[in-house]
C-alpha cells in the first residue's frame, strides 16, 4: 500500500517485523508488554483489538450505508466512549506491538474494516490505492465466507466511448435481458431489483410510459403491441452526477456513469434528478444466494452492495472493459441490442447512428444519453 | 483614462469568453464529441480470445469485411450427397428411406417459394440462386439477400443480426441462419422468461407511482 494514503491507517502490528526481545515499541518504562496479566480484568491483546475497534467504528462494521449515516447515536456518553476508544487504539496499537502473533484472522478483519472505513473516494484514488481497496475487499470476503471472488479495478481504456442502440422493431418482449442482468450484476433477490425495464406499449399510440406495462406476463409479442427497453442511458451530460452532494457518482473517461458504493451516503438526490428512472436504491440489505453470486466483479460494477446505497446499470463495466458485450446484449435472442465504441468509425454502433433514423428519449433536456433507439 | 477603459474592455472580453465555453471537454454535443475524437480503434482490447472456440470464416461484402460462423460443420446431415447420390427426381417414389419429415416450409407463400427456390435437385450439396447459380452452404446469406435486400444492408452495417462475442474488434456477426430457421424464419411467440412478483405486489397495493 502506498505511503501517502488519503486516509488514516491503523497499525495493528500485522506488518511489523519482530522486534528484538526485551524492547517494546511502547516506550513506556512502567507496565509490561509481557503476556502475564497483572489484573484480572485485563484483556488479551486479541480481545483488546477487537474491543477497541468495535468501540470506535463498531457500529459501522455491522451497519450499512443508510444506517451508517443517519442512524448514528451520538449522546455524550457514546461520544466520550468513542474518544477514549480512539485514544486507546492509538496507545494500544503501539504498546502491544511486541506481543502480536501475526496472522490472526479477527485482527486482520479488524484491520481491513478500519482501512475500508477510512479510505478515500475511489474517483480520487491512485491506481495503487484502487488496487489496495480491491485486495482488501477480496480478502474480507474470503475471511467472512471462506470463498474467493475476483475483483478488478480496470480503468477506462483509451479511445473508447461506450454507446448503445436499441432496435424497437426487433424487441419481442421476451425479457431474457432482464434475467441475464440480474444474474450478472448480483442484484438483490429479495426486492427483485432490476436495472432493465421492458415496456409493452400499444401500437399506434407512441411512447406512453404511463399507459405502458413493464410487468406483463402473457405470451409475447402480444397482438397490437410493441416493446422497448429502458435502463440507465449513461448520459454524456448526466444530471444525476451534478446533484450528488458527495461526488459519489461520476462519469468515467469511457462514458460510463458509475457509483462508488462506499462513498454514497444514500441521499437519493441522483434518483430524483434522473429523468429516465435509471437509478435503483437499496432499501434493505441486498441478498444473493452464495451459489448464485457472480464472482467476476469490478469495484464500480457488480460487487456486492449494501443497504442504503444507490446502484444502477453500469453497461456491465466488469465485462465491457475486457472487450465483452454487456450481459443484456449477449442474452438478447433477437439482436435488438447493439453495443460498441462510439469513437471507432468502423464499429457497428457508428454505422447504426449514421445510417438509421435514431432518436433518444427526452432529447430536449440536453442530457445527451448515449443510448439511441431506432427501427428497421 | 483611455488606457483604463481599454483594460476594462479587455477584462470584460476575457470574462465573457471564459464563461461562454463552459462545456467541460470542449464539445457542445455528443455528436460533436464523436466526430471530434473519432479514430480507428487500435487499443489492447480484442474479441479474439472470446472467438477462439467458434469456427469462423471471413467474408467481404462491399466495403465490409467481417467474420461469420462456419455453417457446414453445424448441419447434421452434411454432406447431402451422402444420401442424395442421384437427382431428387430419380429418388422420388423409390424404396429409399424417407427423410426430412421434420421440415415444413413456412416461408413466404407457396406461390412464391418451394424447396427448389433454394435447393437444386440435381446438386444437393450446394444451394441454388434464383438464376440457377450455385452457392456454398457457408455463404447462405447470399441466398436470403436476394429477396431481403434491406435486411441485408442492415446486416452488413451491423444494425441487423447479433454479434458473436464482444464489442471489441475483430467483428464477428451471426449469419441469417444462426437466428432464423430458413424453413420457418419468423420468431415464435413465447412466454417472457421472468415475472417480477415484488412489482406485482406493489402494484396491487397501489404503491407503484
Ligand atoms: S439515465 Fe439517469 S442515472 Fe443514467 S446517466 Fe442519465 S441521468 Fe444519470
Ligand atoms: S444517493 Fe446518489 S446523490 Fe446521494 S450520495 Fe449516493 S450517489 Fe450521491
Amino acid at each position: 500500500m502506498s505511503e501517502n494514503k488519503k486516509w488514516y491507517s491503523l497499525d495493528l502490528g500485522l506488518n511489523k517485523t519482530k522486534k528484538s526481545s526485551g524492547t517494546c515499541g511502547c516506550g513506556n518504562a512502567e507496565g509490561s508488554c509481557s503476556s502475564t496479566p497483572k489484573k484480572e480484568e485485563e484483556l488479551s491483546p486479541d480481545e483488546f483489538y477487537e474491543a477497541a475497534i468495535n468501540a470506535s467504528i463498531g457500529e459501522e462494521r455491522h451497519k450499512d450505508g443508510f444506517d451508517q449515516v443517519f442512524d448514528v447515536k451520538m449522546d455524550r456518553r457514546s461520544a466520550f466512549r468513542k474518544l477514549t476508544a480512539s485514544l486507546l487504539i492509538g496507545a494500544g496499537a503501539v504498546s502491544t506491538s511486541c506481543s502480536v502473533t501475526t496472522g490472526d484472522k479477527s485482527k486482520e478483519k479488524a484491520q481491513i474494516d478500519w482501512e475500508e472505513q477510512f479510505k478515500g473516494n475511489y474517483k480520487l484514488m491512485t491506481d495503487e490505492e484502487k488496487q489496495g481497496t480491491i485486495e482488501r475487499l477480496m480478502r474480507s470476503y474470503e475471511l467472512r465466507t471462506d470463498k474467493n471472488i475476483s475483483m478488478t479495478a480496470e480503468n477506462a481504456a483509451e479511445d473508447v466511448l461506450f454507446g448503445y442502440a436499441f432496435n424497437i422493431s426487433k424487441c419481442q418482449g421476451y425479457m431474457n435481458c432482464v434475467s441475464a442482468c440480474v444474474e450478472e450484476n448480483n442484484q438483490d433477490r429479495n426486492s427483485e431489483m432490476q436495472y432493465i425495464r421492458i415496456h409493452e406499449m400499444k401500437d399506434g399510440e407512441g411512447f406512453k410510459f404511463d399507459k405502458a406495462d413493464d410487468n406483463y406476463y402473457h405470451e409475447v409479442p402480444a397482438e397490437g403491441h410493441f416493446y422497448m427497453g429502458t435502463q440507465c442511458f449513461h448520459c454524456d451530460n448526466p444530471p444525476c452526477v451534478e446533484v450528488c452532494p458527495v461526488q459519489a457518482t461520476w462519469k468515467e473517461e469511457d462514458g460510463l456513469v458509475v457509483i462508488d458504493y462506499d462513498w454514497c451516503v444514500g441521499c437519493r438526490y441522483c434518483m430524483a434528478a434522473c429523468p429516465y428512472d435509471g437509478r435503483r436504491f437499496n432499501w434493505s440489505k441486498p441478498e444473493v444466494p452464495e451459489n448464485e453470486v457472480n464472482k467476476n466483479q469490478h469495484y464500480l460494477g457488480n460487487r456486492m452492495r449494501k443497504k442504503g446505497v444507490m446502484e444502477k446499470c453500469t453497461f456491465c463495466v466488469q465485462r465491457t472493459r475486457k472487450g465483452k458485450n454487456p450481459a443484456c446484449v449477449e442474452a438478447c435472442p433477437t439482436g435488438a441490442r447493439i453495443f460498441g465504441n462510439l469513437l471507432d468509425p468502423k464499429s457497428t454502433i457508428r454505422w447504426v447512428l449514421e445510417n438509421k433514423k435514431v432518436f433518444r428519449l427526452k432529447e430536449d433536456l440536453g442530457t445527451e444519453p448515449k443510448f439511441w433507439y431506432f427501427m428497421d | 483614462m483611455k488606457n483604463r477603459t481599454l483594460i476594462y474592455y479587455v477584462v470584460l472580453l476575457l470574462g465573457i469568453s471564459l464563461f461562454s465555453c463552459k462545456e467541460k471537454d470542449g464539445y457542445h454535443s455528443i455528436s460533436d464529441k464523436i466526430e471530434g475524437e473519432s479514430r480507428p480503434y487500435h487499443g489492447n482490447l480484442s474479441s479474439e480470445d472470446l472467438l477462439m472456440d467458434t469456427e469462423l470464416i471471413q467474408i467481404t461484402e462491399g466495403e465490409f469485411t467481417f467474420l461469420i460462423p462456419e455453417r457446414k460443420g453445424q448441419i447434421k446431415s452434411f454432406a447431402c450427397i451422402e444420401c442424395h447420390s442421384k437427382p431428387v427426381s430419380q429418388m422420388k417414389g423409390t424404396t429409399a428411406q424417407k427423410a426430412h419429415w421434420d421440415i415444413t416450409l413456412n416461408h413466404a407463400n407457396s406461390d412464391a417459394m418451394d424447396c427448389a427456390t433454394c435447393h437444386n435437385g440435381e446438386d444437393m450439396n450446394s444451394l441454388n440462386t434464383l438464376t440457377g447459380k450455385n452457392i456454398d452452404f457457408n455463404l447462405s446469406y447470399k441466398l436470403c439477400a436476394q429477396c431481403h435486400s434491406s435486411q441485408f444492408e442492415d446486416w452488413k452495417g451491423g444494425a441487423h443480426g447479433k454479434k458473436v462475442a464482444g464489442w471489441a474488434p475483430p467483428r464477428a456477426s451471426n449469419t441469417c441462419v444462426n437466428c432464423h430457421n430458413p424453413h420457418s424464419p419468423s420468431f415464435e411467440t413465447r412466454w417472457p422468461v421472468q415475472y417480477n412478483t415484488q412489482k406485482g405486489i406493489e402494484r396491487k397495493e397501489g404503491l407503484d407511482h
